[in-house]
C-alpha cells in the first residue's frame, strides 16, 4: 500500500473516528485516508456528511468506488456541500441506490438540483436497459427527496403516491415498449396493434396508490378493440410486458408483475373483455377477490377503457358480497397467513406478524367492508384515505382514526428504510444490531437499534390493542355514555357488525349488550370499556350468543360486587377464561348461575385446583357439627358439591387439571358427600348404627367423570335383629337427601348381592354368607374396585377382610374363566341401550371404557394370586401393572389405553358441553365441534375427532378380543 | 368462479338440457341418482343439493340425515340415450357434511384422498379397465334355473348380424358421446359374454367412467331389447366376467414403472408397488370382489385367478405384467386381474393405489415370478414355492378385511365399518340358503 501523500491532514485517532460514527475503526482510517487523497479540500464536508449518514461505513466504501469508477461526475457532486451531503446519505441508507449509481453514474446528476419527487414522469421506452436506468433513476429521486425531509413519518404518504405513480410510469412505459419490440419483431401486425386497446388495472398496494419501494404488482388487464385478434394481441403484449420490466438483463429487472388476482387465478385468461370480468364476478368470484377489488385503479394504457372497467366493476362489490360470515373469514385468512409464516420469522416480519402492516389494514378494511354497503363514501381503495373516510362518517373514532394514521405512518416509514437498504422486497427485520442501526438512522439521526426496537415494539403492541377498540368498543356505544369524539353507531350497524362476527342472533346479542352497559352504574361504566375485548373471546368460542347471555345473568346476579368488576378490568387473563369457558360449556355456565361468586376463582389460577379431600371433609364436618336443621345442612352440603364440581369442571375445561386429577378429585367429591349423607341419614334413624359405604366401579377406582353415577354397596354391623329395618329406612333417607335438582346426584346400587331384586343394605354377616354360597365369578371381579369410604374402622376392617378372600383368590378355575367371558357377552347384548350404534357408544361401544375394564379386572383376578401387585383400583394402574408383570405386552397395553382415555375424555366433554349425557358420540356435527373444543382440537375437527374415536376403539376392541379369549 | 362450471351453465342453456342428474355412488358401488332443474345448478355449485344421506347405504350413519351433494363440473356430460327431444345431462358429485366438510362415507372421496397421498409422495395413478359382461336375453332364467345368453359364439368371434355386434357399435359410440375413450372391444370367451376396454386415464375419471360405463351398458341393451349384466359368474359352465386392470404410476409425464435397463423394463418402483399389491391382496378382496358370486368366478377356473403370484404373460397369476413394445415406455403397466366389474371402484382402486404405495413407502421385496401354471400345480408345491391364495369364499375375505389395517386407514372407520357389517349380513343370508345343489345331492341319497 501506498504511503499517504504528504501534505495530507494528520490522520485521525481511532477514537475520533468511532466518534463519527463508524464500526471498523481501522479499515475507516486507511479508507478516509484514501478519500482525502480523492476529494482534497473537500474531505471535511464529506466526513461530516458520513458522520449524519445511515451507515457511515457502508456510505465511505460506496463514495471511494463511485469517485474511481466515475472520477469527474462524482467529484462534482462532492464539491458542493448539498449534494455532496445528500450524495452521502443515499450512499449510507442504500447499497441498492449505490450500486445503480456505480452501473450508471451519469444518473447521479439529479443531485445537482434541488431535492424533488418526480412529477409527470415519462420513462425512456427505446429499449428495457433504457426503461429500467430511467426508472431507478426515478427511484433514487424519491429516496433522496424522502431522506431529505425531517420527520419520515409525515413523508410516507407523499412517497407512497409517487412510488405508485413511478410504478404506472413503468408499465405505460413498458407496454409501449412491449408493443414496439413485437411489431419488431413481426409477433403482431401494424393493424392488429393499432386496433387493440389494452388496460392495466393494478390491485394490491399499488392499486391502493401505497406501494412501498419493491413490491410486485399486481394487475388485471381489460381488452378492447376494433382488431378481430384483440384479445389475442392483448395476451401477447401482456405477457411481454411481464419480460419487459422483469427479464434478467444487463440492467437487473424491476419488480414482478402479477397478473394472479384476476379471475380464475393462474388457471384464467389473461385478457378479458370489460363484459367477461363483469360476468366472472357476478357470478363466480368468492368473498375475498371481492375484497381484493376495493383497491382496484387504472394503472396504465387505455385510460377510458379503464374507467370503464372500474364503473362496472366496483358497484359489485357491495352487491355480492355475503354479510355473515365476513370477520370469520378474514379473520382465517388472516390466522393462516401467520401460520404460514416460519416461526423463527413471526417476531420479525414487519407486515404479516402480530401487529403487523397487515394488521391496519385487515382492521380498515374489514370495518370498511362491514359497513361500506350502507355507505358509499366508505368505498376508498387506500388505507390513510379509508381511515379518514370511517372517521369521517363516525364509524372511528378521532382520536381511533388518529393512532391508527400515526401507527402505520410509523410501520410504513420503517419497511421503506428497510427496503431501501437493498432495494429487496422485504419484511424481516434484520436482527443483527449493525443493520439494525442503519435502519435506525436512516430514520432519525440520532436513533440507536435499540431505539428502533423499542419504537417498533411499542407500535406493534398498540396495532394489536387498536383492533379491538376499533372494532369492539363502538357495539357499545347505542347506550355507552359517549366521550367526546367517540363513535355513535345505529343499531343497525352494531348488529351487522355482530352479525359479522358469528352472533346467530344479533339482535339478541345488542339486547344484552345494552343491558350491560346501561346506566352510570360503576358496573355498566367498568362493563362499558371490557365488553368489547369480551366480545371477540366470546366470539372465538362455539356458542358467541349463550356466553353473551351467560354473561349477562353473571354481571346481574353478582350486581356490583366489587371484585367480580375488578377481577374483569385488572386481570385479562381472567376475563379470558370466564368468555372462553362460557361460550364452550354449558354445563358449566349453568352451574355458574346457582354459585356465581364461584367467578372469582377465574382470577387466580390456584383456585381452580381441586380441592384436597382433607379440606372436603372438614368443612362437611363443621356443617354436620354447627347444624340443627337436617333439611338446611344437606342442601349446605349439595352446595359444597356443586361448587367443588363446578371447580374441578371449569379446571378441566381450562386444562388447567389432568384426566387423573379430574377423576380423582370427583371421586373424592362424591364420596365426602356420600359419607356426610349418611351420618345425615343415620340422625334421624339410629345414630349409633355402624353402617359403612363401600364404593365400588368408577368410584372405588377413583376414575369418576362428570356425569359418573356413584356405584356403591352398603353394610351394617349389628348384632340387633331388628337393625336390618333400621338400617333400610336409613338408606331410603340417605336416597332422598343426595337428590339434587341442580346438579344430579346418581347413586347406583345394582352390584349389591341378589341385584336389583336384593335388600338394598345387608349386614355383614349377610354378606359373608351370600358370599360363601352364591355369588358369582363376576361379583368377585366387581369387588376388585370395591373400597370402604365409611363406617367404623372395625367394619371396614371386617369388610375388607372379607371380600379379600374372593376378590384375590390363589388361582382361577377354567370354569370361572368361562363365567366370566359369558358375562362379559350378556352385558354386552343386553346393556347397550336400545337403538345405540355400538361404534359409537362411549361406555359399553366396543373398545370402549367397559371392554378394557372388564379386560384388566378379568386378567387381574386371574393373576393376582401370582403377582399382588395386581390388587390396585385403578384401570391404568392395573393396566401398567399388568405390563410390568408380563401379562399384557406394552403395545396392546398402549392400544387398551389410548382408548380408555379418549372415551374418558369424551364422556366428560359431552357433560360439560351439552349439559347432559347419552355416552353416545353424537352425530350432530356442532355437538362433535363443541365436544372437539373442549378437547383441545383446533376449529373445524368435528370429522378428525370422530375418525379418530373410530380408529382408536376399533384397535382396542381388536386388543380385547384376543386377550380376553386367551 | 370457475371455467368448468360455467361452461356447464352455458351448454345447459345452449342445449336447452331440461333436468340435470347429480350422480354419485354409495358405499356398496350403486349408482344414485337426483334429478334437478337447470335452474338450481348454479346455487348446486355454490352451495350443494341437500339430500337425505341415511336413506343411501353406507353413507351416513342411522339418524345423520343431512348431506350435500356438490356436483362437479369438469364429469358434465349430456346422455345420449335421451336423444335430442328434451336432452338431460349428468354430472358426479362429491357429498359433503352440512358443515362443508367432505363425507367421511363418500367413496369419491376416500379415493379422492389416496390419490392425494400418491401426489404427496409424487406420483398420479393411472388405470385402464378391461370390463366383461354378458348379454343375455332377459334377466330371467329358463327352465333350467340358467339365464339364457343372446349368442353361442366365443372368444374374438365375429357373430354375422349378431346382437353382441351392433350392440358393442352402439355402446361404443355412446361412451365416446359420453367422452370415454374406448381401446378395444370384442366377443369373450362365454357365450353372450363381451368385453369393452377403456381408455388409460387418472383413477378418479376413470372410476366415474366405469360407473357411467355400466349405465351405458345398461342403457343400450335396454335399447335393444335384450338385457346386459356384470354379475361375476352367472353360468357354472362359463368363465366369468372380470374387470382386468392396468395400473401405472407417473412422475410427471415420466412412466415411473419403467426402466429400461431392467427385467420386463419393470422399474424398482414397479417392483415395490407389484409387491405391495401381491401382499395386500387377500385383504382388500372384499372390496374388489364383493358379493357371495364374485368367489364363483374366483375358484371357478377359466383364467380367473386364485393364487397370489405374479408372472410376464402368465395367465394364471393375480398380477400379470403385459408386454409392450421396448420403444413404449409410457405403456409399461402392471395388470391386476381379480377384480370384478360389481366392485365398487371408488374404494377397490383406493385400495389397490393404497397397497402399491404401501411397497413403496416400505420397500417391500418382491417374491420370485412365477413361471408356472398356478393351477396345475399341487398343494405342496404351492407352498413350496409360498404361494399364497385368495380368500375362497365372502366369509374368509371378511376375515381377512377385518384385520386389516392398511384397509381401516384408507376407506376410513366408517366405510370400514359399513362394508364388514354389510358384507356380514351378505354372508348371512346366503349361508342360511338350501340350494338346488344340496337339493340334488342329498334329498335323494339322505
Amino acid at each position: 500500500m501506498a504511503a499517504p501523500a504528504s501534505g495530507s491532514p494528520r490522520a485521525k485517532s481511532l477514537s475520533e473516528i468511532a466518534k463519527l460514527g463508524f464500526e471498523s475503526l481501522s479499515a475507516a482510517r486507511t479508507d478516509l485516508e484514501r478519500l482525502t487523497e480523492l476529494v482534497g479540500k473537500h474531505s471535511d464536508t464529506c466526513t461530516e456528511a458520513l458522520a449524519f449518514s445511515a451507515s457511515p461505513d457502508r456510505a465511505l466504501g460506496h463514495l471511494l468506488r463511485l469517485l474511481e469508477v466515475a472520477p469527474s461526475e462524482s467529484l462534482k457532486l462532492v464539491a458542493k456541500a448539498d449534494s455532496c451531503v445528500r450524495l452521502i446519505r443515499l450512499l449510507g441508507a442504500s447499497d441498492g441506490v449505490a450500486e445503480g449509481f456505480l452501473r450508471q453514474p451519469e444518473t447521479m446528476e439529479f443531485l445537482g438540483r434541488k431535492p424533488a419527487l418526480p412529477n409527470s414522469l415519462n420513462l425512456a421506452t427505446s429499449n428495457r436497459v433504457a426503461l429500467r436506468v430511467s426508472y431507478r433513476q426515478q427511484l433514487a429521486r424519491i429516496a433522496d427527496w424522502d431522506l431529505s425531509q425531517e420527520g419520515p413519518e409525515a413523508a410516507v404518504t407523499a412517497v407512497v403516491a409517487a412510488l405508485s405513480d413511478l410504478a404506472d410510469a413503468a408499465l405505460e412505459a413498458g407496454l409501449a415498449l412491449a408493443r414496439s419490440e413485437l411489431l419488431n419483431e413481426g409477433r403482431i401486425s401494424q393493424q392488429d396493434s393499432e386496433g387493440t386497446e389494452l388496460a392495466v388495472i393494478s390491485m394490491g398496494k399499488c392499486g391502493a396508490r401505497e406501494l412501498n419501494y419493491v413490491s410486485d404488482v399486481d394487475v388485471i388487464y381489460v381488452g378492447s378493440g376494433t382488431s378481430q385478434n384483440f384479445i389475442e394481441v392483448g395476451t401477447k403484449i401482456a405477457q411481454r410486458l411481464a419480460l419487459v420490466i422483469n427479464e434478467s438483463d444487463r440492467e437487473p429487472g424491476l419488480w414482478e408483475v402479477d397478473p394472479n388476482l384476476r379471475p380464475e387465478g393462474k388457471a384464467g385468461a389473461l385478457v378479458r373483455t370489460v363484459d367477461a370480468h363483469v360476468a366472472y364476478y357476478e357470478k363466480w368470484a368468492k368473498s375475498w377477490e371481492f375484497q381484493a377489488l376495493l383497491k382496484a385503479r387504472v394503472s396504465a394504457g387505455d385510460a377510458a377503457l379503464g374507467a370503464e372497467y372500474l364503473d362496472r366493476i366496483c358497484p359489485l362489490i357491495w352487491t355480492r358480497h355475503g354479510g355473515s360470515n365476513i370477520v370469520q373469514d378474514a379473520r382465517a385468512m388472516r390466522k393462516r397467513v401467520i401460520e404460514n409464516i416460519p416461526v423463527q420469522e413471526r417476531d420479525h416480519n414487519l407486515k404479516l406478524g402480530r401487529g403487523g402492516l397487515r394488521d391496519v389494514e385487515f382492521t380498515v378494511q374489514l370495518l370498511q367492508l362491514v359497513h361500506g354497503v350502507a355507505d358509499p363514501n366508505l368505498r376508498c381503495s387506500g388505507t390513510f384515505e379509508a381511515i379518514a373516510a370511517l372517521s369521517k362518517a363516525g364509524l372511528l373514532s378521532r382520536q381511533d382514526a388518529a393512532d391508527l394514521q400515526s401507527l402505520y405512518r410509523r410501520l410504513r416509514a420503517i419497511e421503506h428504510r428497510l427496503q431501501l437498504v437493498r432495494l429487496r422486497r422485504t419484511h424481516l427485520m434484520p436482527v443483527e444490531e449493525s443493520e439494525l442501526r442503519r435502519i435506525a438512522r436512516a430514520l432519525h439521526h440520532s436513533f440507536s437499534a435499540d431505539d428502533l426496537q423499542a419504537s417498533w415494539l411499542q407500535a406493534k403492541a398498540q396495532v394489536a390493542k387498536l383492533h379491538d377498540s376499533v372494532f369492539y368498543r363502538p357495539l357499545l356505544s347505542a347506550t355507552a355514555d359517549l366521550d367526546p369524539g367517540e363513535v355513535l353507531l345505529s343499531d343497525q350497524d352494531v348488529e351487522s357488525r355482530l352479525r359479522s362476527l358469528g352472533f346467530l342472533d344479533p339482535e339478541g346479542a345488542n339486547r344484552h349488550l345494552k343491558a350491560l352497559s346501561q346506566g352510570v352504574s360503576r358496573r355498566a361504566t367498568i362493563q362499558r370499556s371490557l365488553l368489547p375485548v369480551l366480545i371477540r373471546w366470546m366470539a372465538e368460542g362455539v356458542y358467541p350468543d349463550r356466553a353473551l347471555l351467560s354473561f349477562r345473568r353473571l354481571s346481574e346476579q353478582l350486581g356490583d360486587a366489587h371484585w367480580f368488576l375488578k377481577m374483569l378490568r385488572d386481570s385479562s387473563g381472567a376475563a379470558e377464561r370466564l368468555m372462553r369457558v362460557l361460550a364452550s360449556s354449558n354445563f358449566i355456565a349453568r352451574l355458574l348461575e346457582y354459585t356465581p361468586e364461584s367467578s372469582s376463582w377465574f382470577g387466580e389460577e390456584s383456585q381452580l385446583e381441586p380441592s384436597s379431600r382433607d379440606e372436603l371433609e372438614v368443612e362437611a364436618f363443621a356443617i354436620l357439627k354447627r347444624s340443627q336443621n337436617p333439611d338446611k345442612t344437606a342442601e349446605s352440603l349439595r352446595v359444597i358439591r356443586r361448587r367443588e364440581v363446578l371447580r374441578i369442571a371449569i379446571g378441566a375445561t381450562l386444562g388447567v387439571t389432568n384426566l387423573k386429577q379430574i377423576s380423582r378429585a370427583l371421586s373424592d367429591v362424591s364420596e365426602v358427600y356420600l359419607s356426610s349423607m349418611m351420618q345425615l341419614a343415620l340422625r334421624s334413624v339410629d345414630p349409633e348404627l355402624d353402617v359403612g359405604i363401600v364404593a365400588m366401579g368408577r368410584l372405588g377406582g377413583k376414575e369418576q367423570g362428570f356425569g359418573s353415577d356413584a356405584d356403591v354397596i352398603l353394610v351394617y354391623r349389628s348384632d340387633n335383629e331388628f337393625a336390618q329395618r333400621d338400617a333400610e329406612s336409613a338408606v331410603a333417607k340417605l336416597l332422598s337427601l343426595v337428590k339434587d335438582s341442580i346438579l344430579e346426584f346418581e347413586i347406583d346400587l345394582d352390584l349389591r348381592p341378589e341385584g336389583k331384586n336384593g335388600p338394598r343394605i345387608k349386614s355383614l354377616a349377610a354378606y359373608a354368607g351370600y358370599y360363601e354360597k352364591w355369588a358369582e365369578t363376576w361379583e368377585f371381579q366387581a369387588l376388585l374396585r370395591a373400597r370402604t369410604i365409611s363406617g367404623s374402622n372395625q367394619l371396614q376392617q371386617e369388610f375388607t377382610e372379607l371380600i379379600d378372600k374372593y376378590r384375590y383368590p390363589s388361582e382361577l378355575s377354567n370354569k370361572k374363566l368361562v363365567d366370566i367371558r359369558l358375562m362379559k357377552a350378556r352385558v354386552e347384548n343386553e346393556r347397550l341401550p336400545q337403538g345405540a350404534d355400538a361404534a359409537r357408544h362411549l361406555k359399553l361401544g366396543k373398545g370402549a371404557v367397559s371392554d378394557i375394564e372388564w379386560l384388566v379386572q378379568f386378567l387381574q383376578l386371574r393373576y393376582v394370586g401370582q403377582f399382588p401387585g395386581l390388587k390396585g383400583l385403578g384401570t391404568l394402574e392395573n393396566l401398567h401393572q399388568l405390563t410390568e408383570v408380563g401379562k399384557i405386552d406394552a403395545a396392546d397395553a398402549a392400544v387398551l389405553e389410548a382408548a380408555w382415555t379418549l372415551a374418558s375424555r369424551l364422556r366428560s366433554a359431552q357433560v360439560l358441553a351439552g349439559d347432559r349425557s347419552n355416552d353416545q358420540l353424537p352425530i350432530d356435527r356442532y355437538q362433535l365441534e363443541a365436544m372437539a373444543r373442549i378437547l383441545e382440537f383446533a376449529p373445524g375437527s368435528a370429522t378428525e375427532l370422530e375418525e379418530l374415536y373410530l380408529a382408536t376403539t376399533r384397535k382396542a376392541r381388536i386388543v380385547f378380543e384376543r386377550l380376553f379369549a386367551q | 368462479m370457475d371455467k368448468q362450471q360455467e361452461f356447464v351453465l352455458r351448454t345447459i342453456e345452449e342445449r336447452g338440457v331440461k333436468f340435470v342428474r347429480l350422480w354419485f355412488t354409495d358405499v356398496a358401488g350403486s349408482l344414485k341418482s337426483v334429478a334437478v332443474a337447470p335452474a338450481e345448478i348454479e346455487g348446486a355449485f355454490a352451495e350443494g343439493i341437500g339430500f337425505d344421506g341415511s336413506s343411501i347405504e353406507g353413507l351416513a350413519r342411522n339418524s345423520e340425515a343431512d348431506m350435500l351433494a356438490i356436483p362437479d363440473p369438469s364429469t358434465f356430460q349430456i346422455l345420449p340415450w335421451r336423444g335430442t327431444v328434451d336432452p338431460a345431462a349428468r354430472m358426479f358429485c362429491d357429498i359433503a357434511t352440512p358443515d362443508g366438510q367432505p363425507a367421511a362415507a363418500d367413496p369419491r372421496n376416500v379415493l379422492r384422498r389416496t390419490l392425494a397421498k400418491a401426489a404427496s409422495m409424487g406420483f398420479s395413478f393411472y388405470v385402464h379397465p378391461e370390463i366383461e359382461f354378458y348379454l343375455l336375453k332377459s334377466s330371467s332364467v329358463d327352465e333350467t334355473g340358467e339365464p339364457v345368453p343372446v349368442d353361442t359364439a366365443g372368444y374374438f368371434d365375429n357373430v354375422p348380424g349378431g346382437t353382441a355386434h351392433d350392440f358393442r357399435r352402439r355402446a361404443v359410440t355412446m361412451l365416446e358421446q359420453l367422452g370415454i375413450s374406448v381401446e378395444f372391444s370384442h366377443h369373450e370367451g362365454g357365450p353372450g359374454q363381451n368385453e369393452i376396454d377403456l381408455r388409460y386415464s387418472d383413477a378418479l375419471s376413470m372410476a366415474d367412467n366405469i360407473m357411467t360405463f355400466k349405465t351405458v351398458v345398461k342403457e343400450v341393451a335396454i335399447e335393444q331389447g335384450v338385457y346386459a349384466t356384470f354379475m361375476p359368474k352367472p353360468f357354472t359352465a362359463h368363465p366369468g366376467s372380470g374387470m382386468h386392470t392396468h395400473f401405472s404410476l407417473f412422475e410427471g409425464d415420466k412412466n415411473a414403472f419403467f426402466d429400461a435397463a431392467a427385467k420386463y423394463h419393470l422399474s424398482n418402483t414397479a417392483r415395490q408397488f407389484m409387491a405391495g399389491v401381491l401382499k395386500h391382496a387377500p385383504e382388500i378382496t372384499l372390496v374388489t370382489n364383493q358379493f357371495v358370486n364374485s368367489y364363483k368366478r374366483l375358484w371357478g377356473g377359466g383364467e380367473a385367478p386364485s393364487y397370489v403370484s405374479w408372472g410376464h404373460n402368465n395367465r394364471s397369476a393375480l398380477v400379470r405384467v403385459p408386454l409392450h413394445k421396448p420403444e413404449k415406455s409410457q405403456s409399461t403397466r402392471i395388470e391386476y386381474r381379480a377384480m370384478d366389474a360389481a366392485a365398487n371402484p371408488y374404494l377397490a382402486y383406493s385400495l389397490l393405489l393404497a397397497a402399491g404405495l404401501k411397497g413403496i413407502e416400505e420397500n417391500y421385496e418382491l417374491p420370485d415370478e412365477t413361471e408356472q401354471d398356478v393351477w396345475a400345480l399341487s398343494n405342496m408345491e404351492r407352498k413350496a414355492l409360498g404361494i399364497e391364495a385368495l380368500p375362497q369364499s365372502l366369509d374368509h375375505a371378511i376375515k381377512k378385511l377385518e384385520e386389516s389395517e392398511l384397509v381401516a386407514e384408507v376407506l376410513g372407520e366408517s366405510v370400514f365399518n359399513f362394508v364388514l357389517a354389510n358384507k356380514r349380513n351378505e354372508w348371512a343370508d346366503y349361508r342360511a340358503q338350501v340350494t338346488p345343489y344340496e337339493i340334488e345331492q342329498n334329498l335323494k341319497t339322505l
